[in-house]
């Protein structure tokens, strides 16, 4: 009888419907970000425009100089980094909670966190927004700088905790139980157990959890759209306005710098990151 | 005698409606190797969990160095646990895994130092102190819990299934291991098993458990000669069982389902329903000649020193007999198939209650 082969590493390679689909669902990835970031450095007036009309970085020059871009770019970032903080730090102690105790109606609460996942963003934006307007919670205009993003701030975290708890609840599924008793029986009292051996085993679902999270809030649009007023404009909401007159490359230059941003962000925390096998 | 470093006294366990372990009494001495055995399901580790404070007794007390447990969550207990997976810290090297219990009880650092090279010496681990866990095989694994359960001085030290993680060969050398450690670091050892192979070769003393009840307490010799009751002949090596349809208390004449009328050593003591209990190695076979028992011989299981023989007796009943080398010389060229005569030893005969 003929022995069967067994296909090498990279077999699937010679089949050519599938060397077909890689080759095209790489080029539809990245194809229009290697163009936008390529267009960013042309000479030309008009950024929709697709004919090289030379190297320049001189729309980089003019990004930064365009005050109210920087402000919505500094200001996207800023709201980012604080929703992340509040998003970890809630995800992680409802993932613990939910993994940790049992009570009654714990299978409904399991779903409320993860609604809104999969509620349209454009409902939850609304829903914000109304509640905010009911409630009468807005921010007095004129309030200093970062606190006049309070609102926006609060609506990311709200879509954005219950993914980092998501993420952070899966990491807690590998956990050893016997590591705890371990611990325990050494001596450990509960708060040691928890910082010298849970959280440690937390933190690459923390990490993942912390870079969800910023990634989400940095390029949300439709929530940020209903909760951002005229003074308080994010980075993508202002690239929208700008590109309702007309694409410059100076969004492609801004785009860019973002891109870069969160390229660096997320090396960083790969570098954090080490996933030990539970034993 | 001394007083019981571990005295567990009539101790049950429900969960729900579930009895996992019922009624336990048992005394635990200073400086002895105690296995808990039994067939998986049947409590041991939830009974070695009540002693280590990770599940609260349902009814009785546990008593370590005579003082009630009752109520003392496991990280006051004076006594530590090696997991069967083991479960040291991945995050922590060899080193900091064994302080770290130390570390908890809030010894100075020069102490802890000189106590973590003592147990990682004991283990013969001190080249891999600075390793992480994942740097280190199955065995080192082990030995990294066993240290840093040691390193804390124990009363006693519990042992959940200790070898089930390893392959077989480094088992039996851990076996051997363990028991030396044992006698130079002093401290008894509880351990958990359901490898009745295990239990036998290590320890001092055996409780054999089933359905959560002792069925017998006693040593390893005992266990084999002198089973109390049909599970622990069934369960502690080889052994043949024959009904007995016929007994009398106070009388030694039986009869024996295949084997016929016999008369034992001794003369009954209970009524009701016995067994007949015969280890193989009872049981000799000869060449069929006229009269007496007789078989068909079936299977010879060669296992190099011996051999394990499977005989078919008139009327269906299936018995095993252990040949020794020459007799399965004999056997082997007589061929399956073949009429053999059966001898059995009486004397070594066990009626037991069915
Ligand atoms: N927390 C629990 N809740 C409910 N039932 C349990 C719990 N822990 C154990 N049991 C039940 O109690 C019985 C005894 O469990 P235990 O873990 O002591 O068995 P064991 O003898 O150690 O078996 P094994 O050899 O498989 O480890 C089992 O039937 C088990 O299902
Ligand atoms: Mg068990």
């Amino acid at each position: 009888m003929a022995k069967r082969k067994k296909p090498a590493p990279f077999d699937y390679a010679r089949k050519w419907p599938l060397r077909l689909t890689f080759l095209l669902t790489t080029l539809f990835l990245y194809a229009p970000i290697v163009v936008l970031v390529i267009f960013s450095f042309n000479n030309s007036r008009r950024g929709g425009n697709v004919i090289w009309r030379g190297f320049t970085t001189d729309y980089y020059v003019k990004a930064w100089n365009n005050a109210g871009l920087v402000e919505a770019f500094v200001n996207s970032l800023a709201i980012a980094v604080i929703s992340t903080v509040f998003a970890v730090f809630l995800g992680a102690i409802t993932a613990v909670t939910l993994w940790r105790f049992r009570f009654p109606f714990k299978p409904a609460y399991e779903g409320l966190v993860a609604l809104p996942i999969v509620i349209p963003e454009i409902c939850l934006g609304v829903a914000i927004a109304v509640l905010f307007s009911t409630l009468g919670l807005y921010v007095p205009p004129g309030a200093p700088w970062p606190f006049n993003l309070t609102n926006i701030i609060i609506a990311h975290i709200t879509f954005s905790f219950p993914f980092a708890a998501m993420v952070i609840r899966t990491r807690l599924n590998t956990f050893n139980r016997e590591m705890e008793e371990a611990a325990k029986d050494l001596g450990a009292s509960e708060y040691r157990v928890f910082r010298d051996i849970l959280l440690p085993h937390m933190k690459p679902g923390l990490i993942a959890g912390a870079l969800l999270a910023f990634t989400l809030s940095l390029d949300d649009f439709v929530i940020t759209f209903f909760t951002s007023g005229p003074d308080t404009v994010t980075f993508p909401v202002k690239v929208y306005s700008m590109v309702r007159f007309s694409v410059t490359p100076e969004i492609n230059a801004a785009s860019t710098v973002l891109i870069l941003i969160t390229l660096v962000v997320t090396a960083i925390a790969m570098r954090f990151q080490t996933f030990e096998d539970p034993r | 005698m001394p007083d019981p470093i571990i005295s567990i006294q009539g101790v049950s366990k429900y969960f729900g409606d579930f009895m996992a372990v019922e009624d336990i009494t048992i005394d635990i001495e200073p400086g002895e190797i105690f296995a808990l055995l039994g067939p998986s399901g049947c409590g041991k580790s939830t009974l070695l969990r009540m002693i280590a404070g990770f599940e609260d007794p349902s009814e009785g007390r546990v008593l370590i160095g005579g003082e009630d447990m009752t109520g003392v969550p496991a990280n006051k207990r004076p006594v530590n646990m090696v997991f069967q997976s083991y479960a040291v810290f991945p995050h922590m090297t060899v080193s900091q895994n064994v302080a770290y219990g130390l570390k908890m009880d809030g010894l100075p650092k020069a102490e802890i130092k000189e106590k973590v090279a003592e147990a990682l010496e004991q283990v013969h681990l001190s080249q891999f102190a600075a390793r992480l866990p994942d740097q280190l095989s199955g065995g080192q694994r082990q030995r990294v819990a066993l240290a840093r359960a040691l390193a804390k001085r124990p009363r006693v030290l519990l042992l959940d299934e200790p070898l089930s993680a390893l392959d077989a060969k480094l088992r039996d050398a851990m076996r051997l291991e363990l028991v030396k450690l044992q006698e130079s670091v002093g401290v008894s050892f509880v351990m958990v098993t359901h490898d009745q192979s295990e239990a036998l070769a290590m320890a001092d003393r055996v409780a054999v458990l089933k359905d959560g009840k002792l069925m017998q307490l006693a040593d390893p010799m005992t266990l084999y000669q002198k089973p109390a009751n049909r599970f622990v002949a069934d369960f502690i090596g080889r052994v043949n069982f024959f009904d007995v349809t016929q007994s009398t208390k106070g009388s030694a004449e039986i009869i024996a389902g295949p084997l016929g009328a016999l008369t034992l050593p001794a003369p009954v003591t209970g009524t009701g329903e016995h067994v007949l209990a015969l280890r193989p190695e009872y049981i000799r076979l000869s060449p069929a000649k006229e009269g007496g028992l007789t078989g068909t011989l079936g299977d010879v299981g060669f296992q190099g020193d011996s051999s394990i023989v499977e005989v078919t007796l008139e009327g269906g009943k299936q018995v095993q007999a252990l040949a020794g080398p020459e007799d399965t010389t004999m056997l082997l060229s007589l061929g399956t198939g073949a009429a053999v005569a059966l001898s059995i030893d009486l004397s070594q005969a066990r009626l037991l209650p069915a």
